[in-house]
């Protein structure tokens, strides 16, 4: 199924409509963020608020286009628009279950790098399988994914290591003056035909240099099968303060607990699910406190591995998009990606 | 299209209420409960009970019917206390059912071996009855179960059937007074050791503690067995049952998804993961 997934994307119009390009003079951008703006709420980069504690830059409402942080990646990951940090699985009342009502904007996304939209595939992936989990779904039904290429990564990022694939509804290349735009989707050639005054065909325009990406970070080997007792690990583990910052940042990691929140009656409230760090020590913990991974090590490779390793077992893609999150929210200064590379 | 409200009524997430239609004391700590649930399930699979306000805990379904489901819970925390209390006539929410079956089809004319140490013998019951109920698929049947005191003797109405019906060896950890079943004071795993001979064809079946499970694997391939013959129960912390909170992983296998039970090979290298 799962399979399946990946097998239909890769027959997707993204393969027939690689060749038909579109262009978008740098004049007309913000004219088109305002119409779109108009139509739907606009999430996008922005810069993180000055005045307050929160200065690392993350995905908002847009509303006006001037707000837009297009130099590099944002600091905090996209995810949170689709895996709510909280989300009411039902309500109840006693015995009676109750239906949670999730109010839905059409929102349309831009500004999304290779990295966030990858991240997004692999949730889909885990979200939108067989059992599908449909708070997840109707968040991506909701959503329009419009991404923006780096030309050049920062100091943390290493996404050519990580055999990246295309991912998106439309895909902006910065020419210059103009915007290269690429459609990935159905849904990306409707939107593209709803903007037809501003967007002008172009067959070719996006050349293989277009779409390279330069980075100054390398992770050397995806292969770490044979190093799982190898003692380098330590080298990260030691150093961890448990603090789950990388797991938060990291726009695949989805891993949650469900608990249940009574009101006041004893009888009514809500079943909710959050998001959980598999680096915290409680997360495999059972009755009779009997903690599985009690060990930081044992807890440092299980993110790793799957990042790297367990993740591309099942589903055949590597799950880490290499955008470095993990590394630069780290406060303890951990970078698997050299303890890696340092290995035999 | 469907619409986002048709797609969350169906949630999986969502529980269904059930009636209990018995409820049954086992020992001092455990309980039965008999749910009036058309459920349809293989050997070795689990459902979540849910009391809102307090939570949801996995359990494995302990028999194989049609018509209904039995779950034997061991009261250790939170959720299970509570549970305890409920009795026959009130409704419980379930969901449910989860998990990869023991392929029974697999081992056709095999014979079978049941190693089951405290209540790891209740996830082997539904197992032992689908036995029962197609004996003529099976070969010779022994089972081996250990329980700290007679007094944490599980399912004594079945024992008194399956002693006749199969081999069945008791072990208690401690035995003060009399005995029952013909229960010998010492470990299970012993009993094993002393009992079964070098079995080429046999399958075997494990669950309990994750120590007995490793000696009773280790046990077995010293007479020969081989790692592909043996099936052991894993048990994680869970909260989805179907692959999502990432929260049951053993070395990549999600526990609810590809286990609970796995194939000895499997996992052996993993298991405190
Ligand atoms: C596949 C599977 C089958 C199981 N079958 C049975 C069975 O047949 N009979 C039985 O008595 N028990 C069974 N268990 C264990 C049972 O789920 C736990 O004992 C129960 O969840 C404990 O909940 P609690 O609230 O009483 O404990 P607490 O310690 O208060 O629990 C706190 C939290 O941890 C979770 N939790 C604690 N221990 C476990 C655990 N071992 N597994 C999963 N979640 C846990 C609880 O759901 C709760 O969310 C099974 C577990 C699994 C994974
Ligand atoms: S961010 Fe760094 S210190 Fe915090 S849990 Fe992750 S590895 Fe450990
Ligand atoms: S593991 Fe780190 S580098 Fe990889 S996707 Fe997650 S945050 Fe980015
Ligand atoms: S119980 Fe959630 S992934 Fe297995």
């Amino acid at each position: 199924m799962v399979k399946g997934h990946i097998e239909m994307f890769k027959k997707s119009l993204l393969f027939q409509m690689i060749m038909v390009q579109f262009t978008i003079d740098k004049g007309d951008f913000e004219g088109f963020l305002r119409k779109v703006i108009e139509k739907y709420d606009l999430i996008g980069p922005v810069e993180g608020d000055k005045s307050k504690l929160r200065r690392k830059s993350l995905f908002r409402k847009i509303v006006s286009p001037d707000e837009l942080f297009l130099e590099k990646k944002t600091y905090f990951p996209v995810k949170g628009y689709f895996f709510d940090p909280k989300e009411t699985l039902f309500e109840f009342d006693g015995d009676k279950i109750i239906d949670p009502k999730i109010e839905l904007k059409k929102k349309v996304f831009f500004g999304l790098r290779r990295c966030d939209l990858n991240g997004i595939m692999h949730q889909d992936m885990v979200f939108l399988d067989e059992n599908e989990d449909p708070f997840y779904k109707a968040r991506r039904d909701a959503s329009f994914l419009i991404g923006l290429h780096c030309n050049e990564g920062d100091d943390y990022c290493f996404c050519n290591s990580v055999e990246l694939k295309d991912f998106f509804d439309l895909m902006f290349y910065d020419k210059g003056k103009e915007y290269a735009v690429e459609v990935g989707t159905k849904k990306g050639e409707e939107f593209i035909k709803k903007f037809s005054g501003v967007f002008k065909k172009k067959d070719k325009i996006i050349t293989e240099e277009d779409r390279k990406i330069r980075n100054k970070k390398k992770l050397d080997t995806l292969d770490i099968k044979d190093n799982y007792d190898d003692d380098s690990w330590k080298k990260g583990s030691d150093l961890c303060v448990g603090c789950g910052a990388c797991t938060l940042l990291c726009p695949n990691c989805h891993c949650f607990t469900i608990e249940d929140e009574v009101n006041f009656d004893l009888k009514t409230g809500k079943r909710v699910r959050k998001p959980a760090s598999c680096q915290l020590r409680h997360f495999t913990r059972v009755a009779g406190d009997h903690v599985f991974r009690n060990e930081k090590l044992a807890r440092f490779k299980h993110r790793i591995y799957h990042q790297i390793q367990y993740f591309k077992d099942r589903h055949e893609e590597v799950f880490c998009t290499g955008c470095g999150r993990c590394i630069e929210g780290c406060p303890a200064r951990i970078d698997w990606v050299k303890i890696i590379n340092e290995m035999k | 299209m469907t619409t986002k409200e048709e797609i969350i009524k169906k949630s999986p997430y969502k529980p269904k209420l059930v009636e209990v239609i018995d409820y049954h004391r086992e020992t001092n700590d455990t309980f039965t409960i008999k749910l009036g649930w058309k459920l349809k399930h293989e050997p070795g699979q689990f459902v979540f009970c849910s009391l809102p306000g307090i939570g949801e805990a996995p359990i494995s379904i302990c028999s194989h019917s049609d018509n209904y489901v039995e779950l034997n819970i061991r009261e250790v925390g939170n959720m299970t206390r509570f549970l305890s209390k409920i009795k026959k006539g009130d409704k419980l929410l379930v969901r449910g059912p989860y998990g990869r079956a023991y392929p029974m089809d697999k081992f056709k004319s095999h014979n079978m071996i049941i190693i089951g140490g405290g209540s790891g013998v209740a996830p082997l019951k539904g197992s032992v009855e689908y036995i029962s109920n197609n004996r003529g698929d099976f070969g010779e049947v022994s089972l081996f179960f250990g329980f700290r005191t007679p007094e944490d003797v599980l399912f004594r109405k079945r024992l008194d059937v399956w002693k006749d019906e199969f081999s069945m060896y008791i072990n208690f950890d401690r035995v003060e007074g009399k005995t029952i079943y013909g229960g010998k004071q010492g470990f299970v795993t012993e009993r094993v050791k002393e009992v079964v001979g070098d079995n080429k064809d046999a399958i075997v079946f494990i669950c309990g503690p994750p120590i007995m499970i490793e000696k009773v694997a280790e046990i077995l391939i010293d007479k020969g067995f081989d790692e592909k013959q043996i099936y052991i129960s894993a048990e994680r912390l869970m909260y989805c049952g179907i692959g999502k909170c990432g929260r049951c992983m053993i070395h990549g296998k999600y526990t609810c998804l590809d286990g609970a039970v796995f194939r000895y090979d499997e996992l052996k290298d993993y298991k405190d993961d």
